[in-house]
């Protein structure tokens, strides 16, 4: 490991020398993933390698198959390949820090992409998760309500990113809260997110209230998915604002039926191109800070202060439902599917 | 057939006996099936005036807990893991386990999920169309029996270990339930399909209606009273000894009691206001001033729960399969010496298990009306509490059905009543957990001193 | 002379490196009895195993009748007339006395289901021949005592009209007076026609109820005689020396001397 340190600090020193030299040559950009068996992956990774190959680099990856140390041997690996730059979906952002300064300490720049590694020198390209719950909120006091009894459904209680939503959720409901419109008269965590616990909390939290409930926040769409067939089993559906986030076709669906308000859609292919966009800058010798758009961050667990990008999410509520459909996330038959024509712009 | 509990020992110990024995003797009760709905009834009373305490509401003790719509709803709720665990209540008896019911969950789900919404409507049935949810329901037991049937073969033919077939089949089917979807939620059911599940679908609902469930209530009290006395005159027929008279009525007027009360609980629980007003509505009904009352009755998942129940019981005890299983438990080199196929008993016993996890993945999708590759997870070991809960014993040749169904709603209680007080989820991880241990501790204690 | 009943021929079956039973050959005629003795480990239980189907043997042939047959499970045996009473007695712990006599062969109802009243009061009348005592109709068969576990085993053995019926060790846990009714029952059985296996180490039981014995060593049969043609001594020899007197029909296993 020495060995290897020694030759690609010395490759690295020879590197900015002759900057042009490699710039004909073309850069490699590499990705590890966490894991590849999640569906989603494959469309960042779909995103990513267009706009680094457009760019004339090489696109490689490595799958830590959900081990943190598989990762740690990943991300060695890399380094020692001599790529330029690495990003890294982190499977244990605390135990991979060792690796970023690994790479660092070899020249290598990296990008947490996704998930946070609190590295100072890291830059963090993610969706503003935070936002997320904000937007869900926002949400509801615009086109939802703004009085009256919440529920509220959180995610599994062993999940950071439930408390960082519900954190953003409450961020913007406090005022109304405060001044007494809005009652929080139920608030349960969702053991593994799961939708049909979900719906179990969700009746019994319509039995404990006589269905006195104005409005849900779901903190994602499976969930919303559960709380809808507990709201419809009491003639309520429709008539309860209920939120969510993922683009879920199902929930998407919802949302033009109108037993949805919104999901809050993170689309994959903006993270991904945005990221690699910044890779292929990045490898090119731009220095981080002075990256378009790019400001910091702190708001991990340890409150490190990293360069960060935060992409703003998208609350797709019926009136824009049309951009999914656009973007090809979802077919139109999908969303659209028991619709009564002429009741959605989106489906006509 | 194997309790314990009954038995004509001699005369001289009758007499030291206290009134309770031999009421039991008498009546020929399971004296811890008493101990169940002892429980049980201290959990529902506890969680209303507790409840009550914190907020009144029209509970029978003040409470939210022990109105009509909560039992309902709780009902409801208890029926995906009552039907699994009457299964599992045999696979344990047979000495093997099946870890693998969660996940068949939801492996059929997706398949029969994607059936209704994609693959059927491409093969020219219309979303909507009246076939597609018999062909779904046949599907999902089909395909639930065949899962089933490849697990028992493997434990009975190629040698290998219930624990690992199925824990395999825990990880593979879950997999392969991510596989089929890709990860995605199917939604909406089948608009009949989903009645299964209990919900409202449009203005219909999917349970019974108050004449119906009235119908059903009397009918179970003719088949109480019948049974009584068909068991009277067989006993009669070979002069065995007869339970004393007041035995027999005290049997029949308690059963009937329990059955028509709880129906009576159940419709009184009646359609919500939206529902009225909508299917006003569409049938040009003016409601009155003071609201319509229309009664749910029983809903479907629990009516499919109750006939498992009534089936598996039959197949348990009065037919040979029932009686194999239970040899073979007791000692299945016994039951091997005695000529019974115990390689082939095993295959059906885990198509058997497999069906019923195809069936409560009808009732499971048609409850939240949709279909995920997380439907279930963790049924697997709710379904085995419930049976162990229920007096099954981890040893083999020892279960009963109605035991497994008692302690699947004994587990609902404690999670529905902890949330309706808003317990934090961490402490009612811990409630079941202790429970499911301490109840397994107050069975062997009962069996020991039995002895 | 008649065809035998049963004929076991050149019967080998070894478990792991142990070969329990080594080439042995054993007949039986119909209303006969023959008693099967060996030290402790011979292979007397093994090679009766063979013949109800418990065990596969390695190695041999099989006929009843005269006729080659494949015995491959206890049902074979059954659907043969074979039934037996093992040594190890076993019943079905967990349930009762009239499930365990009928297993595998319950009685059922017009509607096809389980006759437990007709089980038990047929139960009661076969128990009350063999136990006249027998009360525990309703327990499991595992809060019975050995003696009353025994009775059990036996009955299922018997009722069932068995043509060939192998009895090991069969009055092993049974008072004077159980014992006295199995000797009854076996002379009974005898003079129906029924060919008896019996395994005992209690030489009087043997020879006052069989009419061969056969002696086996080590898995090697030592030698056959008629009881009325051999002492108890020399009887003794065989099990203990492997010594084939000359009355006796010597087998692979007698010592010679
Ligand atoms: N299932 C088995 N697996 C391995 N070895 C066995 C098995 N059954 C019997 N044996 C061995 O075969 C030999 C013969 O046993 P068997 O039970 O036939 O003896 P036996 O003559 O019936 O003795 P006993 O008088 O004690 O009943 C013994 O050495 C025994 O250890
Ligand atoms: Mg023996």
């Amino acid at each position: 490991m020495k060995f290897a340190v020694k030759t690609l600090l010395a490759s690295v020193a020879l590197a900015s020398v002759m900057p042009a030299a490699s710039f004909a040559e073309g850069k490699t950009i590499a990705v590890s993933w966490k894991t590849f068996q999640e569906e989603r992956w494959k469309t960042d990774e779909a995103a990513i390698k267009e706009v680094v190959e457009a760019a004339g680099n090489t696109y490689i990856s490595t799958d830590a198959q959900l081990s943190a140390s598989k990762q740690a041997a990943d991300i060695e690996g890399l380094v020692n390949q001599g790529v330029d730059v690495i990003m890294v979906v982190a499977y244990d952002s605390d135990a991979i820090l060792p690796s970023f300064q690994l790479a660092a300490d070899s020249g290598v720049k990296m990008i947490s992409y996704d998930v946070l590694v609190e590295d100072p020198n890291a830059l963090y390209v993610t969706f503003d998760n935070v936002g997320v719950g904000r937007l869900m909120a926002q949400t509801m006091l615009e086109k939802g309500k703004t009085e009256g009894n919440f529920a509220f459904i959180k995610g599994d209680k062993g999940d950071p990113n439930a408390t960082f939503l519900f954190q953003g959720i409450m961020e913007v409901l406090q005022p109304n809260i405060d001044s007494g419109a809005i009652k929080n008269v139920c608030e349960t965590f969702t053991d593994g997110w799961k939708p049909d616990q979900a719906q179990r909390n969700m009746e019994q939290c319509l039995a404990a209230n006589n269905n006195a409930i104005d409005a849900v926040v779901s903190e994602n769409d499976g969930m919303a998915g559960g709380v809808v067939s507990a709201l419809e089993a009491q003639g309520m559906a429709g008539s309860v604002p209920v939120t969510g986030q993922d683009g879920d076709h199902a929930a998407l669906n919802r949302v033009a039926l109108g037993t949805q308000l919104v999901s809050v859609w993170k689309d994959a292919r903006v993270l991904g191109k945005t990221a690699a966009e910044y890779a292929n800058q990045i490898a090119e010798g731009t220095d981080v800070t002075t990256l378009d758009g790019v400001s910091t961050f702190n708001g991990g667990p340890k409150g490190v202060e990293v360069p960060a990008f935060l992409i703003a999410p998208n609350a797709i509520t019926q009136d824009k439902l049309a951009e999914v459909i656009d973007a090809g996330w979802v077919a139109k038959e999908k969303v659209c599917a028991g619709v009564t024509a002429g009741s959605v712009p989106a489906c006509d | 057939m194997t309790d314990t509990a009954t038995g004509g020992t001699g005369a001289a110990s009758r007499n030291r006996d206290s009134a309770l024995t031999r009421f039991l003797r008498a009546t020929e009760i399971d004296s811890r099936i008493l101990g169940m709905i002892g429980a049980l009834v201290a959990i529902w009373v506890g969680f209303d005036i507790y409840s009550g305490m914190l907020r009144p509401s029209d509970g029978l003790f003040g409470g939210t807990f022990l109105t009509a719509r909560n039992i309902w709803t709780l009902l409801v709720q208890t029926s995906s893991i009552a039907v699994m665990a009457t299964g599992m209540v045999l696979v344990i008896v047979m000495r093997h386990i099946d870890l693998s019911v969660g996940s068949i969950l939801a492996f059929v789900a997706v398949v029969i999920g994607s059936l209704q919404v994609f693959w059927l409507p491409q093969l020219g049935l219309p979303i909507g169309h009246p076939l597609i949810w018999v062909i779904a329901l046949v599907c999902a037991l089909a395909l639930g029996g065949s899962i089933g049937a490849i697990h028992g073969a493997l434990i009975a033919y190629a040698g290998i270990p219930a624990f690992i077939v199925t824990l395999g089949g825990l990880i593979f089917w879950r997999g392969a339930s991510w596989a089929v979807i890709r990860g995605e939620t199917v939604a909406p059911m089948d608009k009949t399909f989903k009645l299964i599940g209990g919900g409202i679908s449009g203005t219909t609902p999917g349970s019974i209606g108050a004449t119906a469930s009235w119908g059903i209530a009397f009918l179970i009290c003719a088949g109480i009273v019948a049974g009584l006395l068909y068991g009277r005159k067989q006993r009669r027929k070979f002069e065995f000894p007869l339970r004393p008279v007041w035995a027999e009525t005290f049997l029949a007027v308690t059963g009937c009691v329990l059955v028509l009360g709880a129906t009576y609980v159940i419709n009184r629980y009646y359609w919500p206001t939206g529902v009225v007003n909508r299917w006003a509505e569409q049938n040009n009904v003016t409601v009155p001033e003071e609201g319509l009352d229309i009664s749910f009755g029983y809903a479907l998942p629990v009516l499919i729960a109750l006939g498992v129940g009534i089936v598996m019981t039959f197949l348990a005890t009065k037919t040979r399969f029932g009686r194999y299983i239970y040899a073979t438990g007791g000692n299945p080199e016994a039951a091997e010496l005695a000529g019974i196929n115990t390689k082939r008993l095993t295959v059906w016993v885990f198509a058997l298990m497999g069906t019923l996890a195809g069936i409560s993945a009808c009732i499971s999708a048609a409850r939240l009306d949709a279909a995920s590759n997380a439907l279930g997870l963790f049924d697997e070991l709710y379904t085995i509490a419930a049976a162990v809960i229920g007096g099954t014993s981890l040893a083999g040749g020892l279960g009963t059905i109605y035991g497994a169904i008692l302690g699947a709603l004994v587990m609902q209680s404690l999670q529905s009543g902890m949330t309706l007080l808003n317990f934090e989820s961490a402490y009612k991880d811990m409630v079941v957990g202790g429970v499911l241990v301490f109840a397994v501790w107050l069975d062997q204690m009962y069996r020991r001193r039995l002895k | 002379m008649t065809t035998p009943l049963v004929e076991m021929r050149d019967i080998s079956i070894a478990f792991g490196g142990i070969k329990a039973v080594d080439h042995a050959s054993i007949d039986l005629y119909p209303g006969e009895v023959v008693g099967l003795l060996g030290h402790n480990g011979a292979g007397k239980s093994t090679l009766i195993k063979i013949l109800s189907g418990a065990y596969r043997r390695d190695q041999g042939e099989i006929y009843v009748d005269g006729k080659q047959v494949e015995i491959y499970n206890p049902r074979d045996a059954k659907a043969l007339g074979i039934e037996t009473i093992y040594q190890t007695l076993a019943l079905a712990d967990n349930v009762d006395a009239a499930a365990n006599l009928y297993l595998g062969r319950e009685l059922m109802t017009a509607y096809g289901t389980l006759d437990d009243v007709a089980m038990e009061a047929e139960c009661r009348k076969v128990m009350g021949r063999l136990n006249p005592n027998f009360r525990r109709f309703k327990e499991p068969v595992k809060a019975l005592s050995g003696g009353q576990r025994q009775s059990v085993a036996i009955a299922r053995a018997i009722h069932f009209n068995a043509r060939i019926l192998i009895m090991d060790e069969p009055t092993a846990a049974l008072g004077p007076a159980e014992t006295a009714q199995v000797g009854e029952l076996i002379k009974q059985l005898k003079a129906e026609g029924i060919g008896i296996f019996l395994i005992s180490h209690d030489l009087h039981d043997v020879t006052d109820l069989a009419d061969r014995v056969t002696v086996m060593k080590n898995g090697e049969i030592v030698g056959s005689a008629k009881v009325n043609e051999v002492t108890q001594d020399e009887i003794l020899g065989m099990i203990i020396a492997g010594k084939c007197p000359p009355n006796a029909t010597p087998g692979p296993g007698a010592v010679n001397l």
